[in-house]
């Protein structure tokens, strides 16, 4: 039996409003969130009735998914003048680890590098740096791997044009291609991921630490080694795990690919197989071989994660010492070392932001048709956003969820941060953690999920995506982003000293006037700076738009239409119009990253991971 | 105004045990402080007055009405934060107003209200200014006038006062005593600073790790410690540690070589053989034999040291040290002998605790 001194805290800690978030916090993580994924868990663990592992074995067995030998693909072979470079199959599920595995090591080191320099290095303008390394951030889904797969084409692309034919500096033509061009298109856009939090950490180590050990005769490469490296590990640690769950979900470069060179190899991945079966979903089926590929990528992606967080966890210790002079450790480095500093800065630049000034040339330009470089500047295609009536409706259809979503999740991300940073309530706990958890669910996982179990329990309903997936992609939207719109509102609760809130209670005020004339005014720059944010990330996601959104046309957002149009759907010269879109992306986000750092007054915002 | 009982409460916050079996009756009107160290338990102790915190074991009653239950803004007490506490985002006006309009009182009353209680803590001219535009001082009156407009049935005060300086704390001390006199308001003050205690206080507390040591008005707690713990938390003092040779009043008790005479504040009676300590508070030091009975020492001067009022002389008393206040205008030089005499009945006896 309970005692009765507990039923009487429980009846005082649940007051209207603490009940209310937590019932709202609750429901909706359990329906939109556990429901989806436990169905299509159970799914890919029956067969005909009984539990099996049927459907996994069905998986790793088959020579499609897991190969240990090559089944074809090329890697460094020159034929005729030309060294392809595409990447081996080795299966779906093989080349789907292999890619993120090699993307996250690629953007590690990238990450690493880039971030000490800009931590510790002072340089004439590093500011220009610092803005032009984030370029990259800019969404430009499926153009991006669109204009790196143009820019590498063997005969007419622009980097072979120039290095092989005008200048003579390669020996052959590059043809890079299929897995390889998903491991570039991917590391080129996801090494800010990495240099934010390792910068984050870089610059929140105590620099006495350093100190201590230059002091006891540690210097150059050994006392990065020793000791600089290892304390930024746990940003390290936190921005690859990201990237390796984004590189398995990623659609975005295998599509992109797939349109601008058609190669088989580029569709060899996971994430592609389970967007294709959607092709299919519009009869009203998943193959159960879909949702466990799905509950696979889950398993991993949810296993690296805890497996890393209680990694961080442990190494939770950067921030140990505090206190002293804090004297930021920035060096002037040699003229000759500043000479390879910016070398290697504008390399990454220049390779990097490679698809934000293609999509604006594909957008602004003949280029999508004119061969190697440009030849007419046109404006038809950013005046097709705003005339052609298919293009205006995914923008309007867009914005509407993005709206709605950010609603959605200002109000649960409020809740859950509140109750778990305030509240002394059972299942507080599970709430943080149901809250986490949409970190390490690929998005195509989810749109899984979904599909299974809204179309089933759902049948026939708004909430069936067959009938209408906007209801369901705005809480795809809402739950993919809630990690980070709670943690924002989290974050600015903990600036805030309790004792403002415990004064207006013993004035007078209950809970929920304290909440709404007290906290909510106190964090609301958090709240409007964590909104712009994810309003941009809604915009431009892609893994559940694509898949969702292809149910219905008349619902479909910007990004699918993007992707429809790369993926080669419409018409020649149509990709400009995508990338018309893209321009319309990067605006919107830019001018979300000028508002909500002007809020928030934090770069690192930017990310929000 | 109400009267303020707490009945055996006890919380603990993981192994650390913030209140132990507090019991506590204040009175209606009274002044009462809440005196002990850091973490010793006094500000848990007040929060669960004010239904911030919740006994794990015990009863609060506001007038013998059991509120234990009833959330904070069910209480009307009115508390002043360390901190202040202050809304950022409001102005003073709407700070103060703030505890009014949640009780929804007429916009009229409020207006006048608000300005009554502003003038009362002289921040008239301000009621525009927001928090961050005052200073300390001001917060603290803003802080302060915000409790009290609420006409609360307890004024809480948390160490008020810590974040001032020095000059500020002695001034603001007193405005605050002279403001509880006028308005009769039941309040509990907690502070680690034993001066502050002392100059306000209609009684006080001392709590140590939770447990209440002593009760009383701040000249019985300092002139009559309960124990060795309230003898050296209040004032300075050299504690001499000896076994007592008669137990009746006056109490015989044999340091070494020495032998004083001194009185027990213990209810317990002392037996022969009882290990003791006597305390002997500098101040409390003559040179010149005084009428009543007394204790008189012969050392060696070991140093000295000019404090300003009076100087601080270290005696060496046959191997035992003793600290006597003398005034400034005597001499004094190291190494010579000098003879110092304490009354008895400042000569307080405890027993040592199997601590």
């Amino acid at each position: 039996m309970i005692p009765r001194s507990a039923l009487r805290r429980l009846k005082r800690e649940f007051d209207l409003m603490t009940t209310s978030q937590t019932l709202i916090a609750f429901s909706i993580l359990l329906i939109f969130l556990i429901a989806p994924l436990a169905l299509m868990v159970g799914q890919a663990f029956f067969h005909r009735g009984i539990v099996s592992l049927t459907w996994f074995f069905d998986i790793v067995g088959n020579v499609e998914y897991v190969s240990l030998a090559s089944r074809g693909g090329m890697l460094f072979e020159v034929y005729r003048e030309t060294m392809y470079i595409w990447g081996l199959d080795h299966g779906i599920l093989l080349n789907t680890l292999l890619v993120a595995f090699v993307v996250t090591a690629l953007c590690s080191a990238l990450g690493v590098i880039i971030s000490f320099v800009m931590a510790r290095y002072s340089f004439k303008g590093k500011e220009i740096f610092r803005v032009l390394l984030l370029v990259p951030m800019l969404a430009t889904p499926f153009v991006n791997a669109y204009v790196i797969g143009k820019l590498f084409k063997p005969d007419g692309g622009l980097v072979n044009f120039l290095f092989y034919d005008l200048l003579h500096l390669l020996p052959w033509r590059i043809d890079i291609d299929g897995l390889v061009g998903i491991i570039l298109a991917q590391t080129l856009s996801f090494y800010p991921i990495v240099y934010l939090n390792v910068f984050a950490s870089l610059i929140k180590i105590d620099p006495s630490l350093e100190e201590q050990g230059e002091n006891l005769g540690a210097k150059g490469f050994r006392l990065f080694r020793d000791i600089t490296f290892p304390l930024s590990l746990p940003g390290l640690a936190s921005g690859s795990i990201i990237v390796f769950i984004f590189s398995m979900e990623d659609l975005g470069a295998p599509i992109g690919f797939i349109g601008a060179r058609a190669n088989p190899l580029a569709r060899k991945v996971v994430s592609y197989q389970v967007y294709s079966s959607f092709a299919e979903a519009i009869t009203g089926e998943i193959s159960p071989r879909t949702a466990a590929l799905a509950v696979l990528m889950l398993l991993i992606a949810v296993a690296s994660f805890l497996a890393i967080k209680q990694y961080v966890g442990l190494r939770a210790y950067a921030m140990l010492t505090r206190g002293g002079r804090w004297s930021p450790r920035i060096k002037t480095p040699s003229w000759k070392a500043q000479g390879f500093i910016y070398l290697f800065l504008t390399l990454v630049v220049v390779a990097a932001s490679m698809p934000q000034i293609g999509a604006v040339l594909l957008a602004t330009t003949n280029w999508a048709i004119s061969g190697t470089l440009p030849t007419m500047v046109t404006g038809e295609y950013l005046r097709a956003l705003a005339t052609n009536p298919d293009v205006t409706r995914a923008i309007v259809n867009s914005l509407l969820y993005s709206a709605v979503a950010v609603a959605v999740m200002i109000i649960v991300g409020a809740s859950i941060a509140y109750v778990v940073a305030r509240r002394n309530i059972p299942g507080r706990f599970i709430l943080d953690i149901m809250a986490t958890m949409p970190v390490a669910v690929p998005g195509i996982t989810l749109a899984v999920g979904y599909f299974l179990y809204f179309s089933h329990y759902f049948r026939g309903t708004f909430l069936d995506p067959l009938v209408d997936p906007a209801v369901l992609l705005i809480f795809a939207y809402s739950v993919r982003r809630l990690p980070f719109t709670t943690r924002a509102i989290f974050a600015g609760l903990q600036q805030i000293d309790v004792s403002l809130e415990e004064s207006s209670l013993n004035l007078g005020a209950g809970r929920s006037t304290t909440f709404f004339k007290i906290v909510i005014p106190l964090i609301a720059a958090n709240i409007v700076g964590g909104s712009i944010l994810s309003f941009v990330y809604s915009m431009s996601e892609v893994s559940t738009s694509v898949t969702l959104g292809a149910l219905r046309e008349d619902r479909v957002p910007i990004t699918f239409f993007i992707s429809q149009i790369v993926y080669g759907v419409a018409a020649v010269g149509a990709v400009s119009i995508g990338a018309a879109l893209c321009v319309l992306l990067m605006t919107v986000q830019i001018v979300a990253m000028v508002l909500s750092n002007y809020l928030l007054k934090q770069q690192i915002a930017f990310l929000g991971v | 105004m109400v009267e303020v009982v707490l009945k055996d409460i006890t919380k603990r916050f993981g192994k650390v045990v913030a209140a132990s079996d507090v019991s506590l009756k204040i009175d209606e009107g009274e002044f009462f402080t809440l005196l002990g160290p850091s973490g010793c338990g006094k500000t848990t102790t007040m929060r669960i007055i004010a239904g911030l915190e919740q006994p794990d074991k015990g009863r609060v009653y506001f007038d013998s009405k059991d509120i234990t239950d009833a959330p904070p803004y069910k209480r009307n007490t009115g508390m002043v934060f360390q901190n202040y506490a202050l809304w950022p985002h409001m102005s003073v006006f709407e700070n103060v107003a703030y505890g009014l309009r949640v009780r929804k009182i007429p916009k009229v009353d409020v207006n006048k209200r608000v300005h009554e209680v502003l003038d009362l803590v002289k921040l008239g001219d301000l009621a525009g200014r927001f928090p961050s535009q005052l200073s300390g001082g001001q917060q603290q009156r803003v802080a302060l006038a915000r409790a009290l407009v609420i006409e609360p049935e307890v004024l809480l005060l948390d160490e008020p006062l810590s974040n001032l300086d020095a000059k500020l704390r002695v001034e603001m001390r007193e405005e605050i005593k002279e403001l509880q006199k006028r308005l009769k308001i039941t309040t509990i003050y907690v502070t680690h600073d034993q001066e502050e205690a002392m100059a306000v206080s209609d009684r006080m507390a001392i709590q140590n790790k939770g447990i209440i040591e002593q009760i009383g008005s701040p000249i019985e707690v300092y002139s009559r410690p309960r124990n060795i713990l309230v003898a050296t938390f209040l004032g300075q003092g050299v504690l001499l540690e000896g076994v007592v040779e008669k137990a009746e009043e006056p109490v015989r008790v044999r340091i070494g070589d020495l032998t004083l005479h001194g009185i027990s504040s213990m209810k317990t009676e002392m037996r022969e053989g009882d290990r003791v300590a006597c305390v002997l508070r500098p101040e409390n030091f003559t040179l010149e034999e005084p009428k009543a009975p007394s204790n008189v020492f012969e050392g060696v001067t070991e140093w000295t040291a000019f404090v300003g009022p009076h100087k601080e002389v270290k005696l060496n008393v046959g191997g035992v040290g003793l600290l006597v206040d003398v005034p400034s205008n005597v001499e004094t030089v190291v190494g010579r002998r000098m003879r110092v005499y304490i009354c008895q009945k400042d000569t307080i006896v405890l027993p040592l605790e199997a601590s």
